[in-house]
């Protein structure tokens, strides 16, 4: 009996191309545009920089010393006006993002240590992160400016100095290979996860157009256990969820790159990964049959799941990396199974970790998948 | 007795659906339940196939104990719901394939179960089209061919013809009196349409404000829709014109020649949808 059973999902499965078509389609976009706009946030290579006005009542040599100095960062495009500057107009119609003033006497005024104010002006929205990094590259620029100004009065040579910045290196460590995490190395395990939780889309629809057209209604009334009935919607997608995974690690290894990307590299074993996957695949499917069995109407499915499905996302760092979240969001985000799942890829993906690395990520997955199934199987159960 | 109910009572919170109600369907006719929007028609057909919890009353079905032997009710019953209960998307022979399966029929014997079934409901030509593309009618028929694959004893149809055609439906109604012909198959019919309950069944019964108000063969409601009732000064006279109107005829006649004072004539209902409406004592209910 469940071997037709499996037979009657795969055809329902199969005949419905759109669906199968955007649970590949929407998380290959999704790669591709997120990998390629979070790319500066992992990368030194910054293709668009930053436009900053510096001005000042007149080019003065440590000004220009000062410029000079300045236009050798990777994020800051930098201008210079004389007078002040700090006028809408330059930030909302020449398109400026901050305006520097800096008085032209500020290096004496800080060595006789007297009041000294450089301002920064932008616009509301500019980012504190950015700002922060303006106001530590004038800093550490001015700094060096003082510091030579000091060596000359000592009658050191300054000519053989060396900027130590260069000297520092920043080197990533993973398990058992070392490589630098990239935006792709974050966005394919995320978006994955995203695609792979969206099968709640096609699988609440067949489930709700069959309590809709009553054919549910008929097979409560033949003496079969709803088991093999539920557990037969598991398994075509579960294997349509694997190839999901096999597709989008393709394209971030092999599309990626023909795009400007780095491409993923996957330092992890690929056994794990099956393991990572097959328990995200789990959860997702025993969710949306909870789903499925709540909704009344395929509209109902696909605004609570989706709405549900982006909230997990937003939470688990899928949207937003859980690094950058404040410290109360990434304890909250822990409560999202996609959290949970993108811990286990990452930590596959990116770390080379071994299974007692991921056991936790496929613990919590498990129970949670377990749990919805049995929601699910109850609901179904005791609808009449 | 292929049904036997006494004292059903189910009720949806305080809002009470059946009530005390007593029913005895015998085997191997088609028993046709008529009964008005939200009388309970499907709520008792829900009920006799485990798709609704009784409240309280005994059923015996198959001369077995309904509470103790669900297993053996089911699988030698069959439910066709009002609704197109397969899968659009799936060809005729693929969902008998899977409801075949479903009512555990030996793989061996799976294409020769849907073979008949097919037959009996003339669908061979259709077994490879998807029934999304099927006709009203053409759905109508693969939803009882899935009924028929276990060979049910018990064939519960919930209004099976609505929203088809007259010739998909006199079609219909065929395979339906073939059925319980050949197959000797107990049929418990609703409908809303009388002509088919007058062309089909054998008994009827009216159920109305929770309670089965009349239950009678086909024979004897008809007769007593045909009854004439002539009243003369001391006497009334009651003749039965199912057959036609020649005593009727008569008896005028000879009261003329005796000049007896006709005081008034009842000409009964005049079919069984007067008799219904009658009984109901409703012309429309929400």
């Amino acid at each position: 009996m469940f071997l037709y059973i499996l037979k009657k999902e795969f055809l329902l499965v199969f005949r419905n191309m759109h669906a199968l078509l955007v649970l590949f389609v929407m998380p290959s976009a999704f790669i591709i545009i997120m990998s390629l706009a979070l790319q500066n946030t992992y990368s030194n290579k910054i293709d668009v920089k930053f436009k900053v006005l510096v001005s000042s009542d007149n080019e003065s040599r440590s000004v220009k010393d000062l410029l000079f100095k300045l236009e050798t960062n990777n994020f800051f495009e930098i201008h210079y006006a004389n007078g002040v500057v700090k006028d809408e107009n330059s930030l909302y119609k020449k398109g400026y993002d901050y305006l520097v003033y800096i008085p032209n006497n500020y290096l004496k005024s800080i060595q006789n240590n007297s009041d000294l104010q450089i301002d920064i002006y932008s616009k509301p929205e500019s980012s504190i992160q950015n700002i922060n990094l303006l106001k530590n590259l004038l800093s550490s620029n001015i700094s060096k400016q003082l510091i030579k100004n000091l060596l000359i009065q000592l009658d050191v040579d300054t000519t053989q100095t060396k900027d130590f910045y260069n000297n520092i290196q920043h080197h990533y460590i993973s398990k058992e290979n070392s490589f630098q995490m990239t935006s792709v190395q974050q966005s394919v395990p995320a978006w994955l996860i995203f695609s792979m939780f969206f099968i709640l889309i096609p699988i609440s629809n067949t489930f709700i157009n069959e309590k809709n057209f009553g054919t549910l209604r008929r097979i409560k009334s033949i003496d079969v256990s709803m088991f093999p009935i539920l557990l037969g919607k598991v398994i075509p997608y579960y294997i349509i969820n694997l190839v999901q995974v096999s597709f989008m690690i393709l394209v971030g290894m092999f599309l990626m790159p023909l795009l400007g990307t780095d491409a993923l590299q996957i330092q992890g074993n690929f056994g794990l990964i099956f393991i990572v996957a097959s328990s995200v695949s789990l959860a997702a499917i025993s969710f949306a049959l909870v789903i499925a069995n709540v909704a009344q109407k395929s509209e109902d499915a696909t605004s609570i799941g989706g709405i549900s499905n982006i909230i997990l996302a937003a939470l688990g760092g899928i949207m937003v990396p859980k690094f950058i979240m404040p410290e109360k969001m990434q304890e909250i985000s822990e409560l999202s199974p996609m959290s949970w799942a993108l811990d286990g890829f990452l930590e596959v993906f990116v770390n080379g970790g071994t299974f007692t690395d991921i056991q936790s990520s496929i613990f919590k997955l498990s129970i949670f998948a377990i749990l919805c199934f049995i929601i699910a199987y109850i609901l179904l159960q005791r609808k009449r | 007795m292929a049904i036997k109910i006494q004292s059903l009572t189910k009720s949806y919170g305080k809002q009470s659906v059946l009530e005390n109600l007593n029913l005895h369907i015998k085997e191997g006719e088609i028993f046709g339940l008529l009964g008005s929007n939200g009388a309970g028609k499907t709520t008792l057909i829900s009920i006799l196939n485990y798709l609704e919890s009784k409240e309280s009353g005994d059923i015996t079905i198959l001369e077995k104990e309904y509470d103790t032997n669900k297993a053996y009710i089911q699988s030698n019953s069959s439910y066709i719901p009002q609704s197109y209960a397969f899968y659009p998307e799936l060809t005729a022979y693929e969902n008998l394939e899977f409801f075949a399966a479903l009512y555990k029929v030996q793989s061996q014997e799976i294409k020769e179960k849907i073979q008949e079934a097919l037959k009996m409901t003339a669908l061979e030509k259709y077994k490879n089209t998807k029934a999304k593309e099927f006709s009203g009618g053409l759905k109508r028929r693969l939803n009882i061919a899935i009924g028929l694959l276990n060979n049910p004893k018990i064939l519960y149809l919930d209004e099976p013809t609505v929203g088809i055609d007259p010739q998909s439906r006199k079609y219909i109604l065929d395979i339906i009196k073939d059925i319980n012909k050949t197959q000797n198959t107990t049929i418990v019919y609703t409908s809303h349409y009388m002509d088919e309950i007058e062309y089909l069944c054998d008994e009827i019964a009216i159920l109305d404000e929770k309670h089965i108000v009349k239950k009678d063969t086909k024979q004897n409601l008809l007769d007593e829709n045909g009854l004439v009732t002539i009243q003369i000064e001391d006497e009334t006279i009651k003749i039965n014109t199912h057959n036609g109107y020649e005593e009727f005829t008569k008896c005028i006649v000879a009261l003329e020649k005796e000049n007896q004072k006709i005081l008034s004539i009842n000409y009964g209902n005049k079919s069984l949808e007067e008799m219904f409406l009658k009984i109901t004592k409703q012309d429309l209910r929400d």
